[in-house]
Parts: structure tokens; sequence; C-alpha cells
């Protein structure tokens, strides 16, 4: 569960995010969509805790935000950006490993869940070998194993295709489907609505920080005379340029 | 901030660089193999020079090429030094030492004797080379035989015309050495290891200061770093650790370097300071210990900077170009006191960064041990490090640097 309530974000004069209030339920993918530059990264980067929200507050599996980013570290996973962001003279292991003991996992739950996810990932053969030398798709695993080895409720994604080819754009959405099978509350930004349509649940069209439009894509339809997600976007978010 | 994630985020950092061939042979290799080849081409350098100043060489012009000359140069005045030699004669003098054939072409008035008979002062023309050191240096070798011979004459001329020799001495000079017995120190350590120190302490971080954070932005793998349970400063003073850490490791090799160059070539560690004797070499254990943490905590304070820079920087290019920077403000204080001797250094320098460790060496390694002095760099020191931490840790926390993009 993700709720967020008027979640604020300056940087000097510029307004990133502006009063966003959006809520995302279990086993949900709430798409986030923005041309470059509407305030995506900023607001993913605040629920992460990586940013300090100017004002606002959102409460992400039960915990919250400003008063407790701790706890609400250890429920959540992050894939941002299309790179996958491995250590290259680390193993696919140790990179793994080292994530799931900073969340403060046991050692013995810790190679249980290596072992369930390289399975799982189909990573037996390669495993144990440094990351600098894998393929891209290798690389792509062993970055999504490492995303959810704590097992967190919450997932976000941002942008995580951007610069990828075909094959692999497929291997993400494979993923963030599959994290939805396990009940995962999921909020993916994206700037292509053909992603979002096909994968989201409900989409925030986010536009100079602010949520201008919000719903399924079938209530989006309903209230602007059933035009395409790319006119409705065009609609609320094109205009104002 | 937990100690289990410092610890963690320091044994995957250290494990990670220990694995990058690059650093492992800019921090370890090259300088156990460099500082033995400087330190014998130093040593072994020096060594040459000595023996080349004492090694004079002599030539006569032709119209003193007279076995009377001869004679009066080879057995009378130059007969007690078996490293002067007489190499033949020479038409052109300006040439000869201009092309460095003989180091002095000697010119004797040809009625010398005849003078020497009256009583009359006659003159020896000595050419040499000023712009020469070796030259100069021998000069003094030459200058001095004369005046012995010199000196001779002049006490037979009394002893004929009956006068006591005592008449030439009204004053005589009696030195007493009061230095400290363990001043004096090794001239040679005292000029080169403070500023190599410094110099390695500020460069040896730089590789892992650099990686840790620029590198790790550059790569997409800090911000999800940043979002596990670690906090913000356990992941700091993890990547702080290490980066200390490998300022020293290249201290270290560069100890072991110059440790196995004395082996290959003693006398570099037995060079005196001109004119001084070879100092007896013992810095007091307690001298050594507070120097030694000194050291440690110019290191920590270099390394909190150079997080902060790298973490600052906006690209990895950044970081490296302004650390590269860093060097060279690090070497500066070190250049610049590199001819200071211990006695010289002042009470304002312990109180300075960098300058305080590089004082306190000095001092250590030259014997005159001042504990106030030492303490006081120890406490600014400390200080030192509290603030750049501080500084670093602010730098850390900085939305504004951390996320650029
Ligand atoms: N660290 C930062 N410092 C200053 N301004 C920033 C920072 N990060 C983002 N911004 C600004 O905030 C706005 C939103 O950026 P961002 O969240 O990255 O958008 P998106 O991810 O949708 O492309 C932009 O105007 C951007 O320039
Ligand atoms: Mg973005």
């Amino acid at each position: 569960m993700i709720e967020t309530k008027n979640l604020t974000k300056h940087f000097g004069e510029v307004v990133a995010v502006d009063n966003l209030s959006l809520h995302v339920n279990r086993g949900e993918i709430y798409g986030l969509l923005g041309e470059n530059g509407a305030g995506k990264t900023t607001t993913l980067r605040m629920l992460a805790t990586m940013l300090q929200p100017t004002s606002g507050n959102a409460v992400l599996a039960g915990y919250d935000l400003v008063k407790n980013p701790e706890k609400v570290r250890s429920s959540i996973g992050i894939l941002f950006g299309g790179d996958s962001g491995l250590y290259d003279r680390l193993t696919a292991a140790e990179n793994i490993a080292y994530f799931g003991r900073l969340n403060n996992m046991s050692e013995l739950l810790l190679q249980d869940r290596i072992r369930e996810l390289t399975e799982v990932f189909g990573m037996e053969e390669y495993i144990k070998r440094r990351a600098g030398k894998f393929s891209k798709g290798m690389k792509q695993k062993a970055a999504f194993a490492r995303s959810i080895i704590h097992n967190p409720d919450i997932m976000l994604f941002d942008e995580p295709t951007s610069g990828l080819d075909v094959s692999a754009i497929r291997n993400v959405h494979e993923f963030i489907l599959d994290c939805r099978s396990q009940g995962k509350s999921i909020i993916l930004s994206s700037h292509s609505m053909s992603e979002v349509e096909k994968l989201c649940d409900r989409i925030g069209i986010i536009h100079k920080g602010k949520l201008v439009a919000q719903g399924s894509i079938a209530q989006l339809q309903e209230q602007h005379q059933g035009k395409s997600l790319e006119d409705i976007f065009i609609e609320v978010a094109g205009g104002g340029k | 901030m937990s100690i289990k994630h410092i610890w963690i985020v320091f044994k995957k950092e250290v494990r990670d660089i220990i694995r990058d061939k690059r650093t492992l042979i800019t921090n370890l290799l090259i300088p156990i193999i460099l500082m033995p080849i400087l330190v014998y081409f130093m040593g072994g350098g020096m060594e040459k020079m000595e023996k080349d100043i004492e090694n004079v060489t002599i030539a006569l012009t032709e119209k003193s090429d007279t076995a009377e000359i001869r004679s009066l140069l080879e057995q009378n005045i130059f007969g007690d030094y078996p490293n002067v030699s007489f190499n033949g004669v020479v038409a052109d003098p300006t040439a000869a030492i201009q092309d460095d054939v003989v180091r002095f072409v000697l010119d004797v008035e040809e009625d010398f004797a005849a003078k020497l008979g009256e009583g009359t002062p006659y003159k020896i023309f000595v050419h040499y080379d000023e712009t020469d050191t070796k030259s100069l240096s021998s000069y003094g070798i030459l200058t001095q035989a004369i005046q012995e011979y010199s000196q001779k004459q002049v006490e037979q001329r009394l002893i004929d015309m009956n006068i006591d020799l005592q008449i030439l001495q009204p004053v005589s000079i009696v030195p007493i050495n009061e230095a400290d017995e363990n001043a004096g120190g090794n001239f040679m350590l005292m000029m080169i290891v403070p500023m190599l120190a410094s110099i390695l302490i500020a460069v040896g971080g730089i590789p892992a200061a650099t990686d840790l954070v620029a590198g790790e932005k550059e790569r997409a793998t800090f911000e999800p770093l940043l979002t596990t349970q670690a906090g913000r400063m356990s992941i700091l003073l993890g990547k702080y650790m290490t980066v200390t850490m490998f300022s020293f490791v290249s201290v270290i090799a560069q100890l072991i370097g110059l440790l196995i160059g004395g082996l290959m070539s003693p006398s570099f560690f037995t060079m005196t300071s001109p004119g001084g004797q070879i100092g007896n070499f013992n810095i007091p254990i307690g001298a050594l210990l507070l120097t030694i943490l000194i050291l440690v905590t110019l290191g920590m304070v270099f390394a909190a900077v150079e997080l902060g820079i790298s973490t600052y920087a906006r690209s990895f290019k950044e970081a490296q170009t302004y650390l590269s920077f860093l060097t060279i403000i690090a070497m500066v204080p070190g250049y610049a006191t590199m001819m200071l001797q211990p006695d010289d250094l002042q009470l304002y320098m312990f109180f300075i960064p960098l300058l305080n460790a590089i004082a306190a060496l000095k001092m250590s390694l030259g014997g005159l041990i001042n504990y106030t002095y030492l303490g006081i760099a120890l406490g600014t020191s400390m200080l030192y490090v509290i603030l750049s931490l501080a500084a670093a840790a602010w730098m850390f926390n900085q939305e504004k640097y951390l996320f650029r993009s």
C-alpha cells in the first residue's frame, strides 16, 4: 500500500513535484505518465527516501515516510533507469548478497533467497561469475534479483526500459507483472503510452509536478469522450507548454 | 548509524578495490619497484659525486712545464694528496677546462724559486670553471693544499729567523660541541620522508575516493545503495574507512620500497648534512607513536576531504580532475619545507593542517623532540579530523550534490 498526501518538492525556485496525492493498492500497478522533467524521478526518489519532501507526506507499507524512513526502506525495492547498476568486480551472488546484508537479512535466509532467485531467473551458470563480463541480459536478471532480494512489499520502477532493446524491454515487463502477481504495490514511471497501457491498472498523468489526471484507462476515456490515451495526454499535459 | 552496516560496506569496498588490478598496481606495485630504483640512483649518484670531487686532475700550462715547477707541485705541494693527479700539459687552458679535459690548469710564475729565495711572494694562477659544482668543490682541496704548503714556508722562515712559532697564533679557538646527543639525525631522510609521506597519504586514497562515490553515482549503483536500510552515515563511514585504509596502503608500500632501496644502497641513509656528522638515528618511542598517530589523522583528514570532493563532483572524470588539484595542493607544504632543519621549526607550524604532520615527522626524524609541540600537532589534527568528517557528512546529505542529474 502506498498513499501520498500533498507530496511537494522544491529545488530552489523550481517546483519539481507539486501537491501530489495518490494511492496504490496491493497487487496494483500504478503508472506515472509524464514527459521529461515532469517530476517522475523526483516523486520516486522521495518515496524511496533519497530526497526529503519539502512538504506533504506519504505512508508506505504502513510506515510514515518522514518519521520512519528506515522502516520505509525495508519495504521497498527499486529499479531506476535502464542501466542495471551492478558492481563489475563482484560476482552476481556477491552483488545480490551485499544488498541483502544491508537490508538486515540473516546469512541463512540470504543464502536461501539467493538460491531461490537464481532458480527463478535461471542464473545458475553465471551466479558465481563477475558481473563485469556479463551480457546485457545476464546483468538485467542479476539486477532484478538484487531489487527483490529482501522481498519488499513495494516496488518502484523509474523508466526501467529506457534505452533497452525489444527483448530486454519484454524481460522488464514480465518482471513487473511477476511482482504484481506476488501482491506487491507497484509504481511504474514512464513516458511511453503503450507501456503504461499494457501494464498499468491505474494511471496518473503528471505535468510540471502536478497530477493532472488520474484513474483507470477506462475511467480516463470515459471522462474524455473515448479518446485514445495519447490524445488525452496531449489534452491535459501538452497544451500548457 | 550501525556498526554492522559500516562493516558490511567496508568489507565490500575493500574486496571490490582489491580486485581492481589498476589500483593495486598504482598503489602497491609501483611504489615497491620505483622506490628502490629512486634510492639506488640518488644514493649511487651522490656517492659518485663525492668521489669525483676528491679525484682532482690538474694540467700545467706550456710555460709552466719545467722540472722545477713539476717537483714543486708534485712533491712539495700535493705530495700528501694521493687523489690529485697530474695530466700533462695543455696549450689552451680555457678549452681544456671548458671541455672537461682536466679540472684545473695551473700556471706557476717561472721565477718562483728566485722570488721564494728573496722572500717576495710569487703567484700560482688557477684556471677553473666556477659554474661547475665539482670544480668549485674540488677548488677547496686545491687551495687547502697550497695553503698548507704556504704555511710550512712561513714556519720555516720564522724558525730561520729564530722567532717562536707561537707569535703566529695570538688566540687559539677551542671548539666545544654542546649539541644534544640525539640531534643530528639523518639529513636525507629528514628532507625526503616528510614530503614524500604527505604526498603519498594524499595520493593513496584518491583512486578509492573517486570510485566510491563519483564512480558509484556514474554506475547507477548509488541509488539502490541509498535505499537499503543502511543509513546514509553508515554508508559514508564504511567508505571513509576504506579510503583511509588505502591512503596508508600506498605509504606502507612506499616504506617497503624505501627499505629495499636502503638494503641495496646503504650509503643513501648515511648521507649527512653538509658539514654535519652522521647522526645516530633513533626516535624515542613516545615521539614515534605520537608521530604515527598524527600521520594517521592526516590520512583521515585527506580521506574525508577526498570523499567530500567525490560527492560534489558531477562525474567520475570531474572527480579525478578535482582530486588531482588536491594532490598539487598537498605537495606545496611538502616542497616548501623540504630544506627546513628540525631546529628551524616554528610553533605556528604545528597548528596548520598538513604542515603540522610534516613538522612533527621532521622533528622526530631530527631527534630534537618537543612533546608540547607534538601534542599540539596531534590535538589540532584530531580537530581537523572532526571538522573534515563533518564537512564530508554535510556534503553527503546535500541533495543537490548527491543527485545532480
Ligand atoms: N537534484 C536536483 N536539483 C535541482 N533540480 C532538480 C534536481 N532533480 C530534478 N530537478 C528538476 O526538477 C524537475 C523534475 O525533474 P525529474 O523529477 O527528474 O523529472 P522526470 O523524471 O519526470 O524527467 C526538473 O525541472 C528538474 O530540472
Ligand atoms: Mg526521470
